[in-house]
């Protein structure tokens, strides 16, 4: 029970918001960030979509070499990697005990392998594009490819708003805590307590969502008088804001090589079969 | 030819309200002027200046009479995002204006949208300005209350207006840095000449920045006159909750007829001429009691982690024993360390390192829930302790939780000592800033702690609220063991502690009596500390005993001729 309390200490709102705005903001420097978004959108076409059409173990295999290199280059948060891991892990392991329970036998696991290598191919190309992208480079791809200025607002603002929302919650959370009551006793696994702090973690947001609600009002009216509504209407200013986008060298040199690399494993997979 | 805003009998009625909260409004400004606005809680500061970027009319829905001409245009048929052009407007919430995540894109945004080419420049132009700009990749998270207010400013002036609208900046800013922040708007005034407008509650501030007030009360303008002419009213002014500056209350109440100092500097040519009873030096004696104390500190530490992985300490070994019945202030600037301190207190947070004791309970090793048995701790901001859906359920709350018998009449007697008991059924989110001020205390009073920790209680209201605050504070000492305040407020603390402790960059660089902190401007300097004007007074004509509040000033005047009694004031304890 000692190290469940260890760990419970370790993951304190404080760090979670760190590690958050880590994977959105945190690795904005490396190479892959500062690739064309729309270069990234077109490289994750290929990477993110494709696994789903392809049941060759090899290129499976091969592509999954690629996109670990690829996210080891991003820098991802380790958060993130954390429950990756545990995502993948959880899902194959209820399905191989479920499948052993209801009678199957250890054949099951070659084609759970093969579904554990595609979410993992798909997650991991995800993350490299959507974290080593900042949400405002994120907003302005999107904004590049015909979606709404509103949507990419939304999110380089939902982001900025992030770090404030978690701090006003984790206040509301402490209030019920400086006057609330905990259970005199722990319960067996500390069942007790656990319910406790499960309940306030729910009504914890029903103050949060009034109090977000009374700040939007300024917010909405801020960006009045910034002229969000007249830049979401004007084609210049657009076209203004996405000057800084530019696709070159880099660009096309990632994609180039990605695709050969792409070849260079659909060529091994023809002969090799895993 | 040089005049920029005319209202012409303006009327406004917000929706489902019966009085207007302006009423025929009929004034003009010239440009180059500092305006100060002002008025008690309520009597429609913000409102007014609403109208001037076309907030009102165009975002809130009301019944909207008369003309507003802001740089030629008729706010009614121009729209919000023109009249910004001209019109900057730093919120009073202006945490919630601040919409992009890194400094430059935000103070470069409002440019960009209206298409400007050289938007990036006129950003770094701002910053440069505000004096901000060597943190334009900085995260605007990362910024202090201090350094957002001012990117909140440089924003506005990126778009290069004529006017610039800031509502309450010392509201919520320590005095230092509203002191920075004036300093920024003297100059935009003096070199780029600027217009703006102030909604201000400070005084002297007014009498140290602006050239002409306007004063409102209900929804009417009284009048608009230099600031001399102004804060010399000091009984109009005191009868409509605003506190004069100290100086010229001092002098009204000593001499009729003559004209009225009003900064500091006159004051001390004013009272100079003036012959002054001196006394010997009484001194509040601060002696350590010999009771075990109910609070200790043993070499705390703490630090939190910034997004960069690296660690921040913001307490650094803090030793300090709190006894019974002491009134501990705790002052220094903001991010000097003191919620923190106070928070350590109440077991939300837990020290790095070192022990802190309640009585002998460890703080570190009990749930803050078991705490609260003994302490209660008010937030800075009121809105963060309120998580139920009425007053009294509020209040109610710790009560209820544990089941303490007949609590129900104990609640009607703590609604009715905050003046609560009308607005006992309403959403606490939805009164105003006083009305939650008290809310919040009536909370505490509810716990019946006997430690009680109070953050900033004196933050944001007008004089009426402020009052009646400090005597709730006053009383307390009856019922509790230790109170202990966080403040910026230097009359509250000259007023009422007995102990002072100031925090410095997490470390506590002075603890001791009142008397010897105001008496070493070199400390109170260090730790951006600004004396009480009527301390700094007595500094200045070489008062001795230093006066701490308005009335004990006075009444050394009035003891001229007759035996000179030391004032109670500067003997509280």
């Amino acid at each position: 029970m000692a190290a469940v309390k260890n760990f419970a200490d370790k993951i304190s709102f404080e760090q979670i918001k760190v590690e958050l705005l880590n994977t959105a903001y945190g690795n904005d420097r490396t190479l892959i960030a500062r690739l064309d978004p729309r270069t990234l959108f077109i490289w994750y076409m290929l990477f993110g979509i494709a696994p789903w059409f392809i049941y060759s173990k090899t290129i499976l295999a091969g592509l999954l070499l690629f996109v670990i290199a690829t996210t080891i280059m991003t820098r991802v948060s380790r958060l993130v990697i954390f429950i990756l891991i545990l995502g993948l892990l959880g899902e194959s392991g209820y399905m191989l005990i479920a499948a052993l329970f209801f009678g199957g036998n250890l054949s099951i696991v070659v084609p759970l392998l093969m579904l554990t290598m595609k979410l993992s191919v798909i997650s991991l190309a995800s993350m490299t594009t959507f974290c080593s992208m900042s949400p405002e480079r994120l907003g302005e791809g999107l904004m590049s490819i015909g979606v709404p200025g509103q949507v990419s607002f939304s999110i380089s603002y939902g982001y900025r708003m992030l770090p404030n929302l978690f701090d006003e919650y984790n206040h509301i959370f402490m209030s019920y805590r400086l006057r609330g009551k905990s259970p005199e006793k722990h319960g067996i696994f500390y069942w007790r307590s656990a319910a406790y702090f499960v309940r306030l973690a729910m009504k914890s947001f029903y103050p949060l969502l009034l109090s977000m609600a009374k700040r939007a009002r300024t917010t909405v009216e801020a960006l009045e008088t910034k002229g969000g509504a007249y830049a979401f209407s004007t084609p210049q200013v657009k076209k203004l804001k996405l000057a800084k986008l530019k696709i070159g060298r880099n660009d096309y040199l990632f994609l180039l090589l990605s695709l050969i690399y792409l070849v260079f494993i659909f060529i091994i997979g023809h002969y090799i079969q895993l | 030819m040089n005049e920029l805003i005319r209202t012409e009998q303006v009327t406004f009625h917000y929706p489902g309200e019966d009085a207007a909260v302006l009423k025929k409004i009929n004034f003009t400004i010239e440009k180059g002027e500092f305006l100060a606005v002002i008025g008690s809680n309520g009597s429609g500061k913000s409102t007014l200046c609403k109208l001037f970027n076309g907030l009102i009319p165009h975002f809130y829905s009301g019944d909207f009479e008369g003309t507003v001409t802001v740089c030629g245009q008729d706010t009614r048929t121009s729209s919000v995002a023109k009249l910004s052009c001209h019109v900057g407007y730093v919120f009073q919430d202006f945490e919630n204006q601040l919409v992009q995540a890194r400094v430059l894109d935000d103070v470069s945004f409002a440019p960009l949208n209206y298409g400007k080419a050289d938007y990036l420049q006129r950003g770094r132009r701002a910053l440069k300005i505000v004096g901000l700009d060597h943190l334009e990749d900085e995260f605007v998270w990362q910024l202090s209350g201090g350094q957002k207010h001012l990117l909140a400013l440089a924003g506005c002036l990126a778009m290069d207006p004529d006017i610039i609208v800031i509502d309450e900046p010392t509201a919520q800013l320590d005095p230092y840095h509203a002191k920075e922040i004036y300093d920024v708007l003297k100059t935009l005034n003096e070199q780029f000449g600027k217009t703006i407008i102030t909604i201000e509650h400070h005084t002297e501030f007014i009498a140290e920045y602006c050239k002409n007030v306007l004063l409102l009360n209900q929804g009417a303008i009284i009048w608009k006159k230099t600031v001399r002419e102004a804060l010399a009213e000091v009984d109009l002014l005191t009868e409509l909750n605003i506190y004069p500056p100290q100086v010229a209350q001092a002098a009204c109440r000593l001499s009729a007829g003559e004209p009225v100092p009003v900064t500091l500097d006159e004051g001390i040519r004013f009272f100079g001429e003036k012959a002054m009873q001196h006394a010997d030096d009484v001194r509040s004696e601060h002696k350590p009691s010999a009771e075990e104390p109910i609070v200790t500190f043993e070499d705390i530490n703490f630090s939190y982690k910034r997004m960069d992985r690296t660690r921040v300490q913001i307490l650094k070994n803090i030793n300090l024993m709190l006894y019974k019945s002491e009134q501990v202030a705790v002052v220094g600037n903001n991010g000097a360390g003191k919620s923190t301190l106070m928070r350590l207190i109440t077991g939300v947070k837990k020290p790095d390192s070192g022990i802190l004791r309640i009585g002998s309970l460890s703080v570190t090793a009990t749930h803050p829930e078991r705490i609260a048995d003994q302490v209660a701790y008010i937030y800075q901001n009121p809105e963060e302790m309120f998580i139920d859906d009425s007053v009294r359920k509020d209040i109610a709350f710790y009560p209820r939780e544990r089941k303490i018998a007949g609590y129900e009449a104990k609640i009607d007697e703590i609604l009715d000592q905050f003046h609560l008991v009308d607005l006992q059924d309403k959403d606490s989110r939805l009164m105003s800033g006083g009305q939650q001020r008290r809310a919040s205390l009536a909370i505490g009073a509810a716990m019946e702690p006997s430690v009680i920790l109070l953050d900033e209680p004196t933050a944001n209201l007008d004089m009426a609220t402020r009052k009646h605050l400090t005597q709730f504070i006053v009383k307390l000492k009856e019922r509790i063991d230790l109170v202990m305040i966080a403040t910026h407020d230097m009359q509250l603390v000259s007023e009422w502690a007995t102990r002072v402790i100031v925090l410095h960059h997490g470390q506590i660089i002075f603890d001791g009596r009142k008397e010897e902190l105001f008496a070493n401007p070199a400390l109170m300097d260090k730790a951006g500390l600004f004396p009480p004007q009527i301390v700094k007074l007595s500094l200045a004509l070489g008062v001795k005993p230093v006066a701490y509040s308005v009335d004990s000033f006075v009444r050394r005047f009035r003891k001229e001729g007759s035996k000179w009694q030391p004032s109670k004031i500067s003997q509280t304890k």
